[in-house]
């Protein structure tokens, strides 16, 4: 019903952006396209945004920041922009000259107010502006190709030209807010390129890239009208992972099968967009050989497998943890991970087998693309909340003002210009993590935390906060905010449990996600490995053999992440 | 002409909304400094963490952040001559010196709304 995505050069714009929730393949098919067409003879560049990027894991090469030939591929190059580590860099040219001449605390002091979550966001974007307007840049490739970051980030860096723009138009005082990046007013006309670029439908095409799932197409739906609105109009919808036809009667094959068939026909066949399918493979897809052959590949001739394989090592169940959470009192409980690996299904099944045992619940969830509603009923004793961004900068302003009414007009003018800069997003969101959290002294709270690169920067810019509170003790700061950090770190108080599917990638950046935040003094325990096919035992060729590639990264992170593992077999 | 200048503190933004509170102090010495502007007052302000170079260039800057630390921040500038440290100068302070009605940097309170008749 569907093509095959296999698109020419001629078809292709020189900016392509990938999007999706995470887990969708949307590396491996940002990928295989950059190798389709440099061996069509094109130059292609090819750029991770994501703050967690897996680049390197699928194209098995170490992936720089500058762009760098991708050995065994005539004219890929590939290129990682880490926005921490933009800001690390962007904050040493601004502090390095200075190491030396000015005092230690005046540099220190320095160092701390350029570590902040507006140095990272805007650092990240300036390098992704000069791949998008520095000509001595796009002039070397025919394409350019953004792996982009999960869903609801990707969002806030493609809006960011627009809020930047804005901002600086309409900034009558010059610059305050804009405090990280100085340099911003010369890059305005950069800026407002990049804006043209990103709304120009020759220039620029949005891949949109999903599985057979409604809840994966609705995502990429809601991504695509809000990409829509910033003047992205040149999308394509591509769906990963479809599987083609069925050699058995195995009730697990039926169930992918019909969900399949049911989450497609659910898609809008009146939108403009043109639709594309991926079929499902069950190998892993990284490595150059297997992207090459992806797009051409035949359905796989597999045999039938006559033993079930078995694990090195028990494993525990989702129940089995919940009593752990109880037996502990851990009354703060974080699922983290890769986008798309079901943090939220997991978060709201902890929730409410909480709850069914007699304990007082609040689940709520900081993922910008809220997902949560829908996923559970309300019990009593289980409340259901979400962070939406928008709002908490609705909240925070009016805070800010109210506690600011004895201002004069002019005064209130100026505050409330600096509030609409960008930066007041992440103090926002972030405030109202902290009271969430400060609520388990009453209830076990749930917190379905966004994907992973958000996550990170979330989490980082609590512990900015920590240092700030630490150094302006003289300011009321509410006690919510003093606590989080302790209390996250504390394992009598909090369970840190990480969430991934038992494949290569998200195995991959959840090890790191985990050394992260070790980093912060942060230690998880429980690793739960949703989505099992092994576990579902499904006798369906392309499925058990998928199945079979699980065992190696159950095992891995049974014997080298995790304290405790749990395995949740699929299901719809 | 007559001018001020000041060496603030390393700070994200210089009404601290940025900050984990807001502190009124930035938002007022702010809207002041903007009416001084509007008055003719050349108005400089050099932030640590984004200017640091000022902080290099002006030999007594530098001398003052030596021996003072930056804590001491902010340095305060009238026509050239160290006014304060550690302080942003009050209202008075800067209406006084610069020889304009304080009327004009005072904090306007919030009218009562209170109709006196319906009491």
């Amino acid at each position: 019903m569907f093509e095959r995505f296999n698109p020419s050069p001629e078809a292709l714009t020189p900016f392509l952006f990938f999007t999706g929730k995470g887990g969708v393949g949307k590396t491996s098919t940002a990928c295989a396209t950059a190798i389709s067409l440099a061996d069509q003879g094109k130059n292609v560049l090819l750029v991770s945004t994501d703050p967690a990027s897996n680049l390197q894991d699928v194209l098995e090469f170490n992936v720089q920041r500058d762009p760098k030939a991708v050995p065994a591929v005539e004219g890929l190059y590939a290129c990682n922009i880490d926005p921490e580590e933009a800001a690390r860099m962007y904050r040493e040219k601004m502090v390095g000259p200075y190491r030396g001449v000015l005092p230690d605390d005046a540099v220190a002091s320095m160092e701390e107010q350029l570590s902040g979550a507006c140095t990272v966001e805007i650092a990240a974007f300036d390098e992704f502006t000069t791949l998008l307007v520095d000509t001595s840049v796009t002039s070397q490739y025919d394409h350019i190709l953004f792996d982009t970051a999960p869903t609801g980030h990707t969002l806030r860096l493609l809006q960011l030209p627009t809020a930047w723009s804005s901002y600086l138009t309409s900034s009558t005082h010059g610059a305050s807010c804009l405090g990280p990046l100085s340099g911003l007013q010369e890059k305005k006309t950069a800026y407002s390129e990049s804006m043209k670029a990103l709304s120009d439908p020759e220039k620029t095409q949005l891949m949109l890239v999903t599985r057979p799932e409604s809840s994966a197409i609705a995502e990429a739906q809601r991504a695509a009208n809000e990409l829509l609105e910033i003047g992205m109009v040149n999308q394509h919808l591509i769906i990963n992972g479809w599987l083609e036809a069925l050699k058995t009667d195995d009730a697990v094959a039926k169930a992918f099968y019909n969900r399949q068939q049911d989450a497609v026909s659910k898609i809008d066949e009146n939108s403009s967009k043109s639709i594309s399918i991926l079929p499902f493979v069950s190998h892993s897809l990284t490595g150059i050989e297997s992207l090459r052959t992806w797009f051409s590949l035949q359905q796989e001739e597999l045999g039938l497998q006559n033993e079930t394989p078995s694990l090195p090592a028990p494993v525990h169940s989702i129940d089995d943890y919940v009593d752990s959470l109880i037996a502990k009192n851990q009354r703060v409980i974080m699922t983290m991970g890769k986008g798309g690996v079901g943090k939220t299904s997991m978060a709201a099944s902890i929730a409410a087998k909480l709850s069914e045992k007699g304990h007082s619940v609040h689940l709520t969830t900081t993922d910008p693309a809220d997902h949560l509603s829908g996923v559970v009923a309300n019990a009593a004793n289980l409340h259901v909340s979400s962070i939406d961004p928008k709002k908490e900068v609705e909240r925070y302003t009016n805070q800010v003002l109210t506690e600011a009414a004895e201002l004069s007009d002019s005064e209130r003018e100026y505050l409330e210009e600096d509030l609409r800069s960008p930066c007041t997003e992440e103090i926002a969101v972030f405030q109202a993590f902290a009271s969430i959290v400060a609520q388990s002294v009453h209830d076990f709270v749930v917190i379905d935390t966004a994907p992973t690169g958000h996550t990170l920067l979330l989490l980082d810019a609590a512990q900015s906060y920590h240092k700030e509170v630490e150094r302006m003790n003289g300011q009321k700061t509410p006690d919510s905010i003093k606590q989080l950090l302790p209390t996250l770190r504390d394992p009598l108080q909090t369970s840190i449990a990480i969430v991934t599917l038992a494949e290569a990638t998200p195995v991959l950046e959840a090890s790191r996600l985990q050394e992260d935040l070790k980093r912060a003094r942060i230690v998880p325990s429980w690793w739960l490995i949703n989505q099992s096919l092994f576990a579902a035992d499904s006798k369906e060729p392309v499925l058990a053999n998928r199945a079979t590639e699980e065992i190696k990264w159950i095992d891995t992170v049974q014997r080298k992440l995790a304290n405790e593992t749990v395995l949740i077999p699929w299901h719809i | 002409m007559s001018s001020i200048t000041i060496f603030d503190p390393a700070m994200c933004c210089s009404t601290g909304v940025c900050g984990p509170s807001v502190d009124p102090e930035l938002t007022r010495i702010a809207s002041a400094l903007h009416k001084l502007e509007a008055e003719g007052v050349e108005v400089k302000r050099y932030n640590l963490a984004n200017d640091p170079a000022e902080f290099v260039q002006n030999e007594q800057v530098k001398e003052l952040l030596k021996t003072e630390g930056a804590d001491a921040l902010p340095f305060v500038f009238f026509n050239g001559h160290l006014q304060t440290t550690g302080d942003y100068p009050s209202n008075q302070e800067l209406a006084t010196y610069f020889s304009i009605d304080p009327q004009q940097l005072e904090t306007k309170k919030p009218k009562l709304k209170i109709d006196l008749k319906s009491i």
